[in-house]
C-alpha cells in the first residue's frame, strides 16, 4: 500500500482551457471555486465523478462574462455615436473641396455610367437564345471539315451530298437513347440577310422572312404559340405557322387566321396551323412563318431555296454531349460517301452559346460575339478603374493636409480602424454621389447609346437585384478609391505628424505618379484602338471593291419575270425609264455571293472516277480549286463596272458566247496554276468552254473573307437569281417609282422589294461600325477622365506650391516660366505613359486586325497622333490650372503665411 | 416608489450572502442554495448573478487571505449592501401586502 498516494487532481486539459479563455481578473476566485468544489466532490463522492463536474464547470464557464476580451480598453466594432460626426466631417470635406470633390463625383460618375451602360448591353447581349424552357437541354451540332489544306467549322448538318435532301442523322432520336427530340431549321445560303418570300391571302400580298422547320421545332424552343397547336403545327406538309404580325398583316386576328389558306410564291397553298408571338430581339433567329419540313424537302412541289439546315437535340437530363456527340459521329461516319477528300466530324454545342461563341479555331466554337463583350466589358472597367485612380491619386495628394487631422485624432485616442472607417466612409459618400449622378446620366444616355448598338435597352431601376448590383457598384468602387488614403493615412505615426515632419517617402511619390501613368496609359491605348478601328472601318466602306457599289440596286428574279419574253420585255421597259443606266441579271446578288461549288458537287451526274465538278486545261488530278460560280447577263461586266486585265468581256457579236465562253478572275488564274488562260478550256457543271476575259479580282463578299476564285458565264436564256440596275446618282427615288410601275404591270402576283448594294454592304459591317462608335466615345470618356485627374493633381500641386510661386513672382519669374515648371512633370508622365502603352496597343491592335483578310497597316502615324493628342489634351488640362496660379498675385499668397 | 428590477434567482443569491454573513463567496453559496432550497445550480449560474448583483450595487466584493483548499487562492467573499437589503425588505414588503389582500380561503388553505 502506498502512503504517499498522490492527491487526487482535476483534468489538466480543463484547467489549461480555463487559463485560456477566463479573463484573468476573474481567473483567481473561479479557480479557486472550482478547486474547492472538486475536493468537496472527491471527498463525497468519487474521484471520477469530481473530475467530470470540473470539466462541466469549466464548460459552464465559458460565458460572456467569464470570457478574456482580446484587447483592452475595448471598444465597439461600429462606434454609433461617431458615425453622425464622421458625416459631418465628410461633409464638410466635400464642400470645402467643391472642385476636387467635383473632380472625384463626375469622374465616378461618368466611369459608373460607362459601366452600367455597358453592362445592360452584356446582360443583353447574353440574354439572347437563353428564353427557353429547355435551354439546358438544347444543342446544336457543328461540323468540322478538315481537308488537306484547311480547317473549316461549320453549324449545318451532315448530308449526303449526291442528294441533297438527305439528312444523314434524321433517326439519331431512335438511335441514341439520350435524344428525346430533334429539331431541324433551315437556315439558308443566303441568310442572315435573307430572302424575303411572296404570300398572298385575297388581294393581299406581302414579302415576308421566314424559314422552314421540322414538327419538334415548336415544342422544343419557347416560341409562345398564341393560337393553334405547337405539338401538331407542322406535322402536316401543309402546315405553317405564322407570327402575330403577319396574321395580323393577312387576316386581322391571330384567332382569324387559323386554319385560313394562304398562297406561297404564287405556287402553293398552305394552311395556318398556328400563330405564334412575334420575336423579340432577345431571339436570335428571325423568322415571320414556319413552314413543314417536309414542304422544304421536297424538291419539287415548292421551290427549293436553302440547303443548309441546323439541327437541334434535345438531350435528356444528365446526358453527356460529348458522350452524344461521339455516338452520333459513330452513327453518321459510316453513311458518308466513300472516298471523300475531307474528314467530317460531329460536334454539339449548347444551344444558347451559338449567338456568342460562332467562330471557329481548329473546329472548335471559340469566338464570335462573345469577343465584342469581352472587350467591351474589359473597357467599362478600365474606365471605372482610372476614375477610382483619380480618386485615390487625389486622395493620397491631399494628405498631407489630412495628415495633421490623422495626428489629433490619433492623440485624442481614436484607434487605428475608426480612422479607417472614416476614411472608406468620404470615399463612400462620394462614390454614393456619384452613383446618383450617374443614374441621371444613364437616363439621359441610354437613348443615344441605344441608337449607336441598334438595342432596346432600358435601365430597369424598379427591380430589387438592379439596385442590389448598384450599390454594390457603389460600395465596391468607394472602397476600391478609398483603400489607399484609408490604409496610409490611417496608418501615419502621430508625432511626426504633429511635428510637421510629414513629408511624402519617395515611395508615396511614385505611387502616385505610377498610378497616373498607369491611368494615362489606359487612355492611349483605348485611344490608339479608336483611330485603327475607325480607320479599319473606313477603310472597309471605302476600299476600290473591285466594283461599283453606288447607285445600285437589285431585287430578286421571281414569277413571270423568269421568263424569257416577260424578263426581255421588263428590262426594254425599265431601259426607257429616266435615271436608270442599265440592268441586267446574276446569280447572285454581287456583294453577297455565298455560293461556292464544293469539290465534290455533281459527282452523282457524272459518274466518273474523278467527279469535280469544274475542270480546266492542265488541271492534275485530284486537284481541287472552290469556285464561286455565277451565271450573268451580256451587259454585266459593264454594269457592275468591273475590269477586265486580259481578254476581252461577254459580247453578243461572239454567237458562240452564250454556250462557251467563260470570265474567271485573277484568284481563279493563280489557283488553277494557269499561264496564258485565254483560249484554254474550262468545264462547270458539264458545260464545256473557252476562257475569253480574265477579270480584275473584285470582292463578292465581307471583307472578311479572302477573295475567292470566281468564274462567270453567260446565260442567255435562263432568268434567275437577281436584277441589278445601275441608277444616275441622285435619281433613285424617280426611278424606283417608275420601275415599281413597270414590275406591277408585268409581274402582278409579287410584290416590288428592292434593296441597295451599299446599304447592304453597310450592313456587313455592322458589328464594326457599333464597335467604331462605342470605342470613339470611350476613348473620349477615357481621356476626359485622366484629364479630370491630371487637373486634380495640378491643381494640388499648384496649391501646394503656392508660396514657392509667390517668391519666384516676386523675385520676377515670367508667368511662362512658371507654367512650364508646373507642367513639367506632368508631361513626362503622358510621355512616359504613351512609351508604355504603345507596344500592348500594337499588340492588341495587330490581334484584332487579323480578322479581317483586308486591313489597313498599323503605321506610326497612328501613334504619333495618338500621343500628340493624350498630350495636347493633357497640356490644355494642365495650363488650365498652371496659368491661373501662375497669374495670382504674389501678394496675397505670400501674406496667407 | 421607484422599482427594483431582481430576478428570482438574484433574490435567492442576495437573500443566501445576507444569511452567509462573512462567508460567502461562489462555492459556499452555491451549497448553501442546495441545502436551504433543495435546488442544484451550477457554479457559473451562481457567479454570473454575483457580478450582475455587484453591478446593480446590491452586494460588495473583498478578497479574503488565502487558504490552503483551494490550493492556495484567495476567496471573493461578497457582503450585502445597505441598498441590497433595503431591496430585499422592498421586496418583501409587497409581498405583505400583496398577501393581506389575498382572499382568505387561499390564505387558509396555505396556512
Amino acid at each position: 500500500m502506498n502512503h504517499f498516494q498522490t492527491p487526487p487532481s482535476p483534468p489538466r486539459w480543463a484547467t489549461r482551457l480555463l487559463h485560456w479563455y477566463c479573463a484573468p481578473e476573474l481567473l483567481e476566485e473561479v479557480q479557486g471555486d472550482m478547486l474547492e468544489e472538486f475536493y468537496f466532490q472527491c471527498r463525497h463522492n468519487s474521484v471520477a465523478a469530481a473530475r467530470r463536474d470540473y470539466v462541466r464547470n469549466v464548460l459552464g464557464f465559458m460565458r460572456p462574462f467569464a470570457i478574456k476580451r482580446k484587447s483592452s480598453p475595448s471598444y465597439p466594432i461600429l462606434p454609433m455615436n461617431m458615425i453622425g460626426h464622421y458625416f459631418t466631417v465628410a461633409l464638410r470635406q466635400v464642400l470645402r473641396h467643391k472642385a476636387f470633390s467635383a473632380i472625384n463625383v463626375v469622374g465616378l460618375a461618368i466611369g459608373m455610367t460607362c459601366c452600367m451602360a455597358i453592362f445592360l448591353w452584356v446582360a443583353d447581349e447574353k440574354a439572347v437564345d437563353n428564353f427557353h424552357a429547355k435551354g439546358d437541354h438544347l444543342y446544336n451540332i457543328y461540323m468540322t471539315v478538315r481537308s488537306a489544306t484547311d480547317v473549316e467549322g461549320v453549324y449545318n448538318t451532315p448530308r449526303r451530298y449526291d442528294s441533297v435532301t438527305h439528312v444523314l442523322i434524321d433517326d439519331a432520336k431512335e438511335a441514341i437513347a439520350e435524344v428525346q427530340g430533334l429539331a431541324f431549321y433551315a437556315t439558308g445560303y443566303s441568310m442572315p440577310w435573307g430572302k424575303a418570300e411572296t404570300f398572298q391571302a385575297g388581294d393581299k400580298i406581302y414579302k415576308l422572312e421566314g424559314s422552314r422547320a421540322s414538327n419538334d421545332f415548336l415544342t422544343m424552343f419557347s416560341y409562345p404559340v398564341i393560337a393553334g397547336d405547337p405539338k401538331t403545327a407542322l406535322k402536316d406538309i401543309k402546315g405553317l405557322a405564322i407570327s402575330r404580325k403577319m396574321a395580323n398583316l393577312f387576316f386581322g386576328s391571330p384567332e382569324e387566321a387559323i386554319g385560313k389558306s394562304i398562297r406561297y410564291e404564287n405556287k402553293r397553298d398552305f394552311e395556318i396551323t398556328a400563330v405564334f408571338e412575334d420575336l423579340t430581339p432577345q431571339s436570335s433567329r428571325r423568322f415571320e412563318f414556319l413552314a413543314n419540313w417536309d414542304a422544304h424537302m421536297m424538291r419539287g412541289g415548292m421551290e427549293w431555296s436553302s440547303n443548309n439546315m441546323e439541327a437541334t437535340f434535345l438531350l435528356a437530363d444528365g446526358a453527356d454531349p460529348d458522350q452524344v456527340a461521339v455516338k452520333l459521329n459513330k452513327l453518321v461516319q459510316p453513311r458518308l460517301d466513300k472516298g471523300l477528300p475531307y474528314t467530317m466530324e460531329i460536334g454539339l454545342q449548347p444551344y444558347r452559346d451559338q449567338y456568342l461563341k460562332s467562330n471557329f479555331a481548329d473546329g472548335k466554337p471559340v469566338g464570335g460575339r462573345i469577343e465584342y463583350v469581352r472587350i467591351f466589358s474589359g473597357v467599362a472597367i478600365f474606365i471605372l478603374i482610372i476614375a477610382c485612380i483619380n480618386f485615390m491619386n487625389l486622395a493620397t495628394a491631399r494628405s498631407v493636409k489630412r495628415a495633421k487631422e490623422v495626428g489629433v485624432r490619433k492623440v485624442i485616442g481614436s484607434p487605428r480602424l475608426y480612422l479607417i472607417g472614416q476614411f472608406f466612409g468620404e470615399s463612400l459618400l462620394l462614390s454614393f454621389f456619384a452613383l446618383a449622378l450617374s443614374l441621371l446620366l444613364l437616363q439621359v444616355l441610354l437613348p443615344v447609346f441605344n441608337t449607336v448598338t441598334g438595342k432596346n435597352l432600358v435601365a430597369p431601376i424598379t427591380s430589387i437585384p438592379t439596385w442590389i448590383t448598384l450599390i454594390s457598384l457603389a460600395l465596391i468602387t468607394g472602397i476600391l478609391a478609398g483603400s489607399y488614403p484609408a490604409l496610409f493615412l490611417s496608418s501615419l505615426k502621430p508625432v511626426r505628424v504633429l511635428k510637421g515632419a510629414v513629408q511624402f517617402t519617395q515611395n508615396a511619390i511614385w505611387f502616385r505618379k505610377g498610378l497616373a501613368v498607369f491611368q494615362f496609359g489606359l487612355s492611349i491605348l483605348l485611344l490608339i484602338a479608336t483611330i485603327v478601328v475607325s480607320q479599319q472601318t473606313a477603310f472597309m466602306q471605302s476600299m476600290n471593291l473591285g466594283y461599283n457599289k453606288e447607285n445600285l440596286l437589285y431585287f430578286t428574279i421571281e414569277g413571270e419575270l423568269s421568263k424569257y419574253d416577260k424578263f426581255q420585255a421588263f428590262k426594254q421597259k425599265a431601259l426607257q425609264l429616266p435615271g436608270v443606266r442599265a440592268i441586267d441579271r446574276s446569280s447572285e446578288a454581287p456583294h453577297a455571293m455565298k455560293f461556292i461549288v464544293d469539290d465534290n458537287d455533281g459527282a452523282a451526274e457524272t459518274g466518273e472516277e474523278d467527279n469535280t465538278a469544274i475542270k480546266w486545261e492542265g488541271r492534275e488530278k485530284g486537284e481541287m480549286v472552290g469556285f464561286k460560280p455565277t451565271s450573268v447577263g451580256f451587259d454585266f461586266v459593264k454594269l457592275m463596272d468591273l475590269q477586265i486585265v486580259e481578254g476581252r468581256s461577254f459580247s453578243r457579236e461572239y454567237a458562240t458566247d452564250s454556250a462557251d465562253a467563260f470570265l474567271v478572275n485573277e484568284q481563279a488564274v493563280k489557283e488553277m496554276g494557269m499561264k496564258d488562260p485565254i483560249g484554254k478550256w474550262v468545264s462547270a457543271w458539264q458545260k464545256k468552254g473557252h476562257i475569253i476575259g480574265v477579270l480584275k479580282d473584285y470582292n463578292t463578299n465581307s471583307l472578311h473573307e479572302r477573295i475567292r476564285p470566281l468564274i462567270v458565264d453567260v446565260k442567255e436564256y435562263e432568268y434567275f437569281g437577281v436584277i441589278l440596275v445601275r441608277t444616275e446618282a441622285g435619281k433613285a427615288k424617280e426611278v424606283l417609282a417608275g420601275m415599281e410601275q413597270v414590275y406591277k404591270e408585268l409581274n402582278p402576283n409579287y410584290p416590288f422589294s428592292f434593296r441597295f448594294v451599299d446599304e447592304d454592304y453597310n450592313d456587313m459591317y455592322r458589328n464594326e461600325q457599333v464597335m467604331s462608335k462605342l470605342s470613339n466615345a470611350f476613348a473620349i470618356l477615357a481621356i476626359l477622365v485622366s484629364c479630370l485627374g491630371l487637373l486634380g493633381l495640378i491643381m494640388f500641386s499648384a496649391e501646394q506650391r503656392t508660396r514657392e510661386i509667390g517668391i519666384r513672382k516676386a523675385l520676377g519669374a515670367t508667368v511662362s516660366s512658371i507654367v512650364g515648371l508646373l507642367s513639367q512633370d506632368f508631361v513626362k508622365i503622358v510621355l512616359v505613359s504613351f512609351v508604355l502603352a504603345t507596344p500592348i496597343a500594337a499588340y492588341l491592335m495587330h490581334q484584332w486586325l487579323n480578322g479581317f483578310a483586308f486591313k489597313i497597316d498599323l503605321s506610326w502615324w497612328i501613334f504619333g497622333i495618338a500621343g500628340i493628342a493624350a498630350l495636347l489634351v493633357a497640356l490644355v488640362t494642365i495650363s488650365f490650372q498652371a496659368i491661373q496660379s501662375a497669374r495670382a498675385n504674389p501678394v496675397e499668397s505670400l501674406r496667407s503665411e | 416608489m421607484k422599482r427594483v428590477y431582481l430576478g428570482e434567482f438574484e433574490e435567492i443569491v442576495l437573500l443566501i450572502v445576507a444569511v452567509l454573513e462573512g462567508a460567502a463567496y461562489g462555492v459556499n453559496i452555491m451549497h448553501e442554495i442546495l441545502d436551504q432550497t433543495g435546488r442544484s445550480v451550477r457554479l457559473n449560474q451562481v457567479h454570473a448573478s454575483l457580478q450582475r448583483l455587484e453591478e446593480k450595487g446590491m452586494i460588495v466584493s473583498k478578497m479574503s487571505d488565502p487558504t490552503p483548499e483551494r490550493g492556495g487562492r484567495r476567496k471573493r467573499i461578497f457582503s450585502i449592501t445597505a441598498y441590497g437589503s433595503t431591496t430585499l425588505r422592498d421586496i418583501q414588503q409587497v409581498r405583505a401586502t400583496l398577501w393581506s389582500v389575498v382572499p382568505s380561503n387561499l390564505k387558509s388553505f396555505t396556512a
